[in-house]
């Protein structure tokens, strides 16, 4: 972590704890349909600090701070606000009494302006008309005050994450927020925007706010939060403050045992060159260019991984080589056949295997069987089919073969892939990509939403494709994924390719760096396709 | 644009969990989960009927008349005597054809609202290619009309599966466009270039080689009835459907882009190829529908020779849950409503359109299918508290 | 013939036809913008249509027809919104399930009313002494709202004739339409009401977080859908054609929702799609009177509306983009 973040962790005054709590949730306990969400949690939350609720995915967090705020009704326990039992049935009783909440999907209307969304559901009015010149003016009053500079008159859909995030924020300070709730706000920020988020939650904390902030990730919590509360299972296990404890001891304490943070592999002996894409150019669906002239090659027995923040050509890169998306310019070659324009069949009969960023769109038919999803894609070669018409008993065979080697837990093959836990039906897309034996692998977010038991499988399994000499393309938001998977990373800005580093040789603050924009100026201005030596002499 | 619809915390079973944290536990809940689905999945259709009968009657009784000799009388004209059943099988032989077309097309996640003008070219078709092959042996003719309808129906839908596969462009619309479209363009041909020059607005009788016979013609021994071949053709074709939607790529690729076109296109899958098949499938099945009723009951095409088939196969197939087995018990069902209906006028006194107001409630109720599975999970609820492991 | 064909009539007529299509696309894009699709604005308009007759015919007032023709519709169109908003049914099945039971509904009551299906006039009366055992004064159709003389020679008297006929010649609906159009397109874009009802249609999740009721916008907006219905209803059975017949909405309802999409979601635009469409209409009852000379048959006129839908929507579908929620079912609380 940079300097500046070390500086604002700094000795804080300790909040008072005979005050009494803005924000009280007592003996919480909800429940969802074969799930105990919240069993029976506790916590206080005062002004004038921010408390890190800490834990993994399903671990609770944000059930228990979506019941604060009214989305969700509690089966046990109650809430109460400085000191009062407050009912709330909904988000407008939330909201009355002063509790905020920026969720980790933004709730913003993306086709109106920031100041619409603002206001929205408090607008200033006369006679049932928005008074949008007051609501202009308190906009810009509110983001003034607090150094959230955004454009009041900008539509949402043009603004980048980091800017809609901001926008989320000041709704939330104009229905003056007294509790501020940010579920997993860094997870779509660069290093620098997270830098610069933590700047405002430390002078919305100083101006009385209380700020709640829900994340897994254990460097930002030892950073800038005052107090962590750890949840693991639907459970309150421990509180703690940063001073007290260390990345490794909240580890423990979040996953219920010793994590080793690290994969152990073998060094990388690259092989022949399995995928080569040169000067790529991809528009996305606005027809805007989001890939902008890309070259990389992948080799035999080698994973390389490219890191950057989500929405600059990641998607595009993965959909444009198997086929989801034509390029605008550009080859795409597997071993020695160019599939630049094949369609995803070809590309998966050429050999591709692709693990979606989104597996319950791209990745699965939810109303199929697993027999069926094992099948697809394949559906149409033997063993499963010969000549239009299916082979049910092979297709069967294979998934019951498939389902003990992945280990997917289910009672039988018969079951639809939607009664299937998040952890299982990503063991499901790997068992059907991995099974298929190919020469490429592009897994793309391979453990979004996975518990720590579901991505070590997942990584295991990539790290096996490497072991039998297959090619692997790695995308992930996570650098931490990137780094401790990757023989080579590439880091992706604006659609282009601006850095590339030997697994190993670099830190997440240096692809931080490149990830933002950093020393990638002189680059940025180079006319055309960017090759890959050329990006080579740019090593940090 | 953020995925609204997806929402942190109510994904059942999703990891971390107390539940998750035992295998087997899993594995009832996901079982349980199944078996919940499954139990609404069979519960609704005959719930519907029930209450959709039930509404019916309250109208009935609305109007001052007897509901119970009203249904007594619907039943009588449906199953009371041989005549009777042999309507109730005339009935629903448009009925299945047009309900599997329906299927097919739900299934790949098309409304193809406008089956009814399918039909009608198929039934042009079929009046028109019926005449020029009579001279034919039956055994060739026959097979040939049914081709012929089949394809011409297929190509009335086509322009439309062209263009949602193309643009996106809502079938919905489309194809009731073109089911207007058809049925003016049949009402010309028949009173124009097609036209017996009877002065009647209708097509030549066609010759017995190019009709579908009778039960009592080739059953001799028993009575007249009306109802005729094409009812068997019907079951064959619908045990085909269910055949190729469960055994062939074609149906499988049609269910999986209907269930979830991201996914089938991430498969290999042409998600637009898919579409403009299934559409055509369902408009080749819809003309089958008007071939049977212009083959074995009319004879001859004219201008109102369906009584809305197209739109009770909406029903139909909806009832059926798209199952084309399921398609010949609710086409059966709305075959012996809509033969019962004529004795229910006669003898209460009640409007056919009463088969019309219960049809429409039963679409309703399968597509509130909510309303069901509610009263499923509160029974289960009540039997069994959820498991919650410590 | 083309100074035959291109008459002042033809643009009144234009714009009299276009009104019921146009009061039904501007009900669905105040339903859509909401995140309902409404599939089922055939089925509204006919019962729109069948309750206002009866409801003129039992009062012997056209008033109260008119008034009951909105609550008609309105009736149906809260059975669609209890199925799609509470039920979270299939919208668009939910609204097929809604035009089927408005046809045989209609039917149903005409029959077990008359004694007879088919048609029903304004003018006839049997119901009214049926039910109210002494006749009724006939009930005559709604008439033009202004009824200045026409013509006067001259340049000047043309100019008049024109002017009286394309803006001063409508029944009171007509006007409504117009009205509606402007209207419904600046509190779309300009009250508090149109700006929640916005975001509903792209984001309800957005709008329950801070505090709009979803369920309560998408019924009224559904509800106000119901009510331009039932008006296009009543101005095609009370102003238009002075009874009620069998299915007489004839796709008029589908081409509206047509006419929305075209229109890009915008209650103005619907209205001046719509306008297109009442051309077509107008064009082709007029070319009627004229077959004999361009020997083309009266279906192929008749077919007009309808392929000029299909051609408008294979031009304008991939370019105009629908509510990002619509036709999702919304569910509150997990």
């Amino acid at each position: 972590m940079s300097d500046d973040s070390a500086m604002l962790a700094g000795n804080r005054p300790a909040p008072v704890s005979n005050r009494t709590p803005v924000l009280s949730l007592e003996h919480i306990t909800k429940r969802f349909p074969g799930v105990l969400a919240d069993d029976d949690v506790s916590v206080d939350v005062h002004a004038g600090e921010v408390v890190a609720l800490l834990g993994e995915n399903g671990a609770g967090k944000s059930t228990l701070m979506n019941v604060a705020y009214g989305l969700l009704e509690a089966d046990g326990g109650r809430i109460l606000i400085d000191g009062r039992p407050a009912g709330i049935k909904g988000p407008r009783q939330a909201i009355a009494l002063g509790i905020g909440m920026v969720h980790q999907h933004f709730m913003l209307v993306e086709t109106l302006t920031v100041t619409e969304n603002i206001v929205l559901g408090r607008e200033p009015a006369r006679f049932g008309t928005v008074d949008m010149a007051t609501a202009r003016a308190d906009a810009r009053a509110l983001s003034e005050r607090y150094g959230l500079t955004v454009d009041p008159d900008a539509r949402v859909q043009d603004l980048s994450v980091g800017m809609q995030q901001r926008v989320e924020i000041l709704k939330a300070l104009y229905r003056k927020a007294r509790v501020l709730i940010l579920d997993e706000p860094t997870s779509v920020l660069t290093p620098q925007e997270v830098n610069e988020l933590f700047e405002i939650v430390r002078q919305l904390v100083d101006s009385g706010l209380a700020v709640v902030i829900i994340t897994h990730k254990l460097d930002e919590v030892m950073a800038f939060s005052d107090r962590i509360i750890v949840m693991r299972a639907g459970r309150l296990v421990g509180e703690t403050r940063p001073a007290d404890t260390d990345e490794t001891g909240l580890a423990k304490m979040m996953v219920g045992r010793d994590v080793v943070l690290r994969v152990d592999k073998t060094p990388s002996v690259p092989g022949e060159i399995v995928l080569s894409v040169r000067d790529l150019h991809v528009l996305d669906d606005r027809r805007l260019e989001a890939v902008r002239g890309i070259s990389l090659d992948v080799h035999e027995g080698e994973i390389v991984g490219i890191a950057g923040v989500d929405g600059n050509g990641q998607s595009q890169i993965v959909e444009a080589i198997v086929g989801l998306r034509r390029p605008a310019s550009g080859t795409v070659w597997l071993r020695d056949r160019e599939i630049t324009h094949a369609n995803p069949a070809d590309t998966i009969a050429a050999g591709v295997s692709h693990i979606p960023a989104d597996r319950q769109r791209r990745g699965l038919v939810l109303e199929f069987d697993l027999i069926e999803n094992i099948a697809l894609g394949d559906h149409r070669k033997l063993p499963y089919a010969n000549h239009g018409v299916l082979d049910r008993d092979a297709m069967r065979e294979v998934a019951r073969t498939r389902i003990s080697e992945f280990d997917i837990r289910t009672p039988s093959e018969t079951v639809r892939a939607a009664n299937l836990s998040g952890g299982n039906q990503q063991k499901l897309v790997v068992a059907r990509e991995l099974g298929r034996d190919p020469e490429l692998l592009i897994a793309a977010q391979p453990t979004r939403g996975l518990d720590v038991g579901a991505i070590e499988f997942v990584h295991r399994q990539i790290l096996g494709e490497r072991e039998r000499r297959k090619g692997i393309l790695l995308v992930s938001m996570e650098l931490e994924e990137v780094l401790s998977l990757s023989d080579r990373i590439l880091v992706l800005y604006g659609g282009r390719i601006v850095a590339e580093f030997e697994g190993g040789s670099v830190t997440e603050e240096q692809l931080g760096y490149y990830m933002t924009g950093g020393g990638g100026s002189e680059l940025a201005a180079t006319p055309g396709p960017t090759p890959p030596d050329q990006t080579r002499g740019d090593h940090a | 644009m953020p995925d609204h619809t997806h929402f942190d915390a109510p994904k059942p079973g999703r990891a971390g969990s107390p539940v998750e944290s035992s295998t087997d536990a899993e594995k009832r809940f996901t079982l349980e989960k199944q078996r919940t689905d499954r139990v609404i999945r069979l519960a609704t259709p005959f719930v519907s009927v029930a209450i959709a009968v039930l509404v019916g009657s309250l109208l009935v009784v609305a109007s001052g008349r007897d509901p119970v000799a009203a249904f007594a009388a619907l039943f009588q004209g449906a199953f009371g005597s041989q005549r009777a059943i042999g309507e109730t099988l005339l009935r629903s032989t448009p009925l299945m054809f047009t309900g599997l077309a329906l299927a097919w097309g739900f299934r790949a996640g098309l409304f193809n609202i406008g089956a009814e003008g399918q039909l009608f070219l198929g039934g042009l078709a079929a009046a028109y290619v019926g005449i020029q092959v009579g001279s034919l042996p039956w055994a060739i003719a026959v097979p040939v009309i049914l081709l012929a309808a089949a394809l011409s129906g297929a190509a009335w839908a086509f322009i439309p599966a062209l263009m949602k596969a193309r643009i996106g462009a809502n079938e919905v619309i489309t194809t009731m466009m073109f089911s207007y479209i058809g049925r003016y363009l049949v009402s010309y041909l028949v009173s124009g270039p097609l036209s017996d020059k009877s002065g009647i607005p209708q097509t030549a009788q066609l010759p017995p080689n190019s009709m579908l016979p009778r039960f009592n013609t080739i059953l001799p021994f028993l009575h007249p009835t009306r109802a005729h071949l094409g009812f068997v053709i019907a079951i064959v074709m619908a045990v085909m459907v269910w055949a190729a939607l469960k055994y062939t790529t074609l149906g499988f690729e049609a269910r999986a882009v209907g269930y979830n076109p991201f996914a089938s296109e991430a498969g290999g899958i042409s998600v637009g190829s898919t579409i403009i098949k299934s559409l055509c499938i369902s408009g080749a099945l819809a003309g089958l529908a008007g071939a049977v009723e212009v083959m074995g009951v009319y004879g001859r095409l004219f201008d109102s020779f369906s009584n809305g088939f197209g739109f009770t196969g909406i029903a139909v197939a909806l009832l059926a849950k798209n199952n084309p087995i399921g398609v010949i018990a609710a086409a059966l069902l709305f075959g012996a409503l809509s033969a019962g209906a004529g004795t229910m006028q006669l003898e209460a006194d009640v409007s056919q359109q009463l088969v019309a107001v219960i049809q429409a409630i039963i679409i309703f109720l399968v597509a509130a299918e909510t309303i069901v599975s509610w009263a499923v999970e509160r029974t289960r609820k009540r039997k069994a508290v959820a498991p919650v492991a410590g | 013939m083309l100074a035959e064909i291109l008459t002042p009539d033809l643009f009144a007529a234009a714009i009299r036809l276009a009104t019921p299509i146009a009061l039904a696309a501007m009900g669905a894009s105040i339903c859509e913008r909401s995140g309902i699709v409404n599939i089922a604005m055939e089925g509204l308009m006919l019962a729109g249509a069948f309750g206002g007759v009866i409801a003129a015919l039992l009062t012997g007032s056209i008033w109260v027809g008119l008034f009951a023709a909105i609550l008609a519709s309105c009736l149906l169109a809260a059975l669609h919104a209890f199925a799609s908003i509470n039920l979270r049914a299939d919208q668009v099945v939910s609204g097929t399930a809604i035009n089927i039971l408005a046809v045989g509904l209609t039917g149903f009551l005409v029959e077990m009313i008359f004694g007879h299906p088919g048609n029903i006039g304004l003018s006839d009366s049997a119901l009214a002494q049926q039910v109210m055992k002494h006749p009724v004064p006939m009930v005559p159709a709604l008439g033009p709202v202004f009824d200045f003389p026409t013509g006067g020679s001259g340049a000047l008297g043309t100019i008049w004739t024109w002017i009286d006929t394309i803006f001063l010649s409508y029944t009171p609906i007509a006007y409504v339409g117009i009205f509606a159009a402007v209207f419904l397109t600046w509190a779309m874009f300009r009250t508090r009401w149109g700006l929640r009802l916005r975001a509903l249609g792209e984001h309800p999740r957005a709008a329950d977080t801070v505090g709009i009721d979803v369920m309560r916008g998408r019924w009224i907006a559904v509800l106000i859908s119901g009510a331009m219905a039932g008006l296009a209803g009543a101005n095609l059975s009370l102003e238009q054609v002075g009874g009620f017949s069998d299915s007489m909405t004839n796709g008029r309802g589908f081409i509206a929702l047509a006419a929305n999409i075209f229109g890009r979601w915008i209650p103005g635009g619907g209205y001046l799609a719509s306008l297109l469409f009442g051309f077509a209409d107008a064009l082709q009852l007029k070319l009627q009177i004229f077959s004999n000379v361009i020997r083309i048959p009266p279906q192929f006129f008749l077919m007009l509306p309808y392929v000029l839908t299909v051609i408008v929507l294979a031009g304008v579908v991939g370019k105009a983009v629908a509510p990002a929620a619509l036709g999702k079912p919304y569910k509150a609380k997990g």
